[in-house]
């Protein structure tokens, strides 16, 4: 055949570089409302559930049996399912119901019958609900800050930065695992010298991750997975019985966490039970909710090209948010992982979730570039900085971020690595030279900066992790160093697990370390003027682009 | 118009077992109530509304942990801890903006508190599939609710041994 030259030209277009695949039910490869997905139906006898969707007692799988036994609010479970799915789908729209009755309904549905719910929206209804089913009122965001080669130099100059960009919760991981107490500890001091108050954790796995944060190097966890069916969930090496024990363990130590689960995930690891993505993912939803955790990171996350390559799948992927809202849960909302090789594709993708705002609309943002973003990069990196801050403006949407100036990015880079250095010295650790301080002030990501010997830090990270060194020691190191402002933010975080306040639904803590949650800053959105609006100072915060032009100096 | 029936009868039911559960209180959460009663409104987050009544494990106040204090040695690890009380006051906030799960789970945590951090990560690996006997989690019970008084955790334990039973989830012998 003779090519069309329209054709040529649109099949080097960077979507053609996406997979998109047709939808095939049985094996899972649907986004939502499966054909072999169970009808909602719940029936109680005693106080105790014996049928759910569908399914006797007798034959729940384990997860049907935490649901049906910790998650379901039962007192009002029969009348819920009782009542038409199309008209809870509209009071979940409608202004002039309030979140809170809704809620009441929403927790009492099962998971075949929140999906149907879901199902009869569009996803401009769908945005519509998550703007009134956030539970905190401020919408936020989160970042990811990791290195390629797991600089920590680098990683604490980078949370600096991001801090001041406005970022109010950041995650790191490792390249090499055993970096983990080095690059934990460097994002709470580059977080803490950007500024006070800045969540952060280490993403790992989840018996070390813990260990982590009871030694005081992370503020709060996040990487508890959770899955929707047995197979995976054992395959994942939990169950949710010990995720559950897990969730309290982090409580018992006065620390935050979430779970973290995707549309997707099941049948990428071959489990799908020919269920769609949205009912499995609703599952994992109410596992969080079963086990008393106070949110969750949801979104596709890692499993994104999955539902991404599916008729719809985006559109189920707003519903997983939408859907961990109306349990009542924190929600980080994915955004996270490279999803298209297509700016159009990506930046619509995220829209659903920037337009009404969420607890965190990134889970997170890459504060990095996108080669340095050990999460297998994210949907918008440090490279997108300014392009985020121009659709903030555009739209008069809170995405979270504020524009900064070259000279205080600098300066706060500076401080930052210098902070490291001097705790590097003060705990005895491989020396941090003038030369990376230099290189860590200007650097755009791990190519600028000078190598460093892997072989003695990872000896010495290892030693650190099993040794006595605790939060506090790190705050001990800044003092006697001059940094005595970021060591009192240090021990802020520290202290905050003995209030235990930041333990609640969508916490976030201020610069003055007050923690605002979804109990003091619950989302009351009702229609228009009401529910988060952009404060006068935060608006002249937005218009603010350095580079825009002013009339007043065009001659 | 039957559907706005249902709804109100809804919230009719919602306000009624409300009322029902605010008279039947007393009786179960006597000891909580009697000590605190906390309004979440007024009294969250209890750092900065409600310092006075929070404590760390050796009995200092927040005002206490101070950098200077941290550089004379005098605040340990065993400083920045969160104490049962402090977990059952937040378990009550919980409650009180109806999130009963989230309650019960820091109702568990504070069960866990007084156990050493290594045997809580020995815990945690034997809960995971595979990992257990079904006598050996009955045993982890038993020492939960005996040795530490952790009489909701032991309850999960048994739970999780009976459904690994079930579903073939245990450690063959």
């Amino acid at each position: 055949m003779k090519r069309s030259k329209r054709f040529e030209v649109l099949e080097n277009r960077p979507v053609h570089q996406d997979g998109f695949v047709h939808e095939w039910a049985e094996v899972g490869l649907v986004a939502m409302n499966g054909p072999n997905d169970p009808k909602p139906s719940i029936k109680i006898e005693n106080g105790r559930v014996v049928e759910m969707d569908g399914k006797p007692r007798s034959e729940f799988d384990m997860i049907d049996q935490f649901i049906a036994d910790h998650a379901i609010n039962l007192e009002l479970a029969e009348k819920v399912a009782a009542m038409d799915s199309r008209e809870l789908a509209k009071m979940i729209v409608d202004v002039n119901v309030p979140r809170s009755e809704i809620v009441k309904l929403t927790t009492a549905m099962t998971p075949a019958k929140i999906c149907e719910v879901v199902g009869h929206m569009n996803v401009v209804e769908m945005m519509m609900a998550l703007q009134k089913m956030r539970a905190r009122k401020t919408p936020d965001i989160q970042c990811h800050v990791t290195s390629l080669t797991d600089n920590p130099v680098q990683i604490a100059a980078d949370a600096a930065e991001a801090a001041l960009r406005g970022f109010n919760e950041m995650e790191t991981t490792v390249g090499i695992v055993r970096y983990a107490p080095f690059n934990a500890m460097a994002l709470l001091i580059g977080s803490q010298t950007g500024r006070g108050g800045v969540l952060t954790q280490c993403a790992l796995e989840e018996a070390t991750e813990l260990q982590l944060g009871m030694k005081g190097f992370t503020a709060y966890a996040e990487t508890i997975s959770v899955y929707g069916t047995e197979n995976v969930f054992v395959d994942g090496d939990d169950t949710p019985w010990s995720k559950a024990f897990l969730a309290s363990a982090y409580a018992s130590r006065g620390l935050k966490m979430r779970f973290t689960s995707g549309t997707g995930s099941e049948v990428q690891m071959g489990y799908a039970e020919g269920k769609s993505m949205l009912y499995l993912e609703a599952r994992c939803v109410y596992i969080t909710k079963g086990a008393g955790v106070q949110g969750l990171q949801n979104g596709s996350i890692s499993c994104i090209g999955v539902p991404g390559a599916v008729p719809g799948g985006i559109r189920a992927v707003l519903a997983e948010n939408l859907i961990t809202t109306m349990l009542d849960l924190e929600v980080a909302s994915g955004n996270d992982q490279t999803f298209s090789h297509s700016d159009i594709r990506r930046t619509a993708r995220t829209m659903m979730q920037f337009l009404p705002g969420t607890d965190f609309i990134f889970s997170g943002y890459s504060a990095v570039p996108n080669y340095d973003n050990m999460f297998a990069g994210s949907n918008f990196d440090a490279e997108d900085y300014d392009d985020y801050l121009v659709l903030q403006r555009d739209l008069m949407v809170d995405g979270g971020l504020r524009p900064v100036s070259e000279e205080e990015v600098i300066a706060i880079r500076n401080k930052a690595a210098r902070a490291l250095q001097a705790v590097f010295k003060e705990l005895g650790l491989p020396p941090i030279t003038d030369e990376e301080v230099e290189a860590a002030t200007y650097a755009h990501g791990s190519k600028d900066m000078p190598p460093r010997n892997v072989v003695e830090d990872l000896k010495a990270a290892e030693e650190l992790f099993k040794g006595p060194a605790t939060g506090l020691d790190i705050v001990k190191a800044l003092a006697k160093n001059g940094f005595e402002d970021v060591a009192n933010n240090v021990l802020g975080m520290l202290k905050q697990r003995v209030s235990g306040d930041y333990l609640h639904t969508s916490s976030i803590i201020d610069k003055n370390f007050v923690v605002k949650s979804a109990v003091n800053d619950p989302n009351d959105y009702a229609g228009p003027g009401t529910g988060y609006r952009i404060s006068p100072e935060r608006w002249e915060e937005i218009k603010n682009i350095p580079w825009a032009m002013r009339p007043d100096q065009i001659g | 118009m039957m559907q706005e029936n249902l709804i109100e009868e809804i919230v009719r039911e919602v306000l009624k077992s409300l009322q029902n559960n605010q008279a039947s209180a007393p009786a179960c959460k006597a000891q909580s109530e009697s000590k605190t009663s906390l309004d979440p409104a007024r009294d969250y987050p209890l750092a900065t509304k409600r310092p006075e009544l929070v404590k760390t494990p050796t009995g200092k106040s927040l005002s206490d942990i101070t950098l200077e204090a941290v550089l004379k040695g005098e605040i340990t690890p065993q400083d920045v801890r969160i104490t049962p009380e402090t977990l059952e006051m937040q378990a009550e906030i919980a409650e009180k903006v109806g999130r009963h799960q989230f309650a019960r789970n820091l109702r568990r945590a504070a069960e866990l508190t007084h156990i050493p951090d290594q045997r809580i990560l020995e815990i945690y690996r034997a809960l995971r599939p595979y990992r257990s006997t079904k006598e050996e989690l009955l045993a982890i019970a038993d020492e939960l609710e005996q040795k530490y008084g952790a009489r909701m955790n032991a309850t999960l334990v048994r739970e999780a041994a009976e459904v690994y039973e079930r579903r073939g989830r245990l450690r063959s012998a």
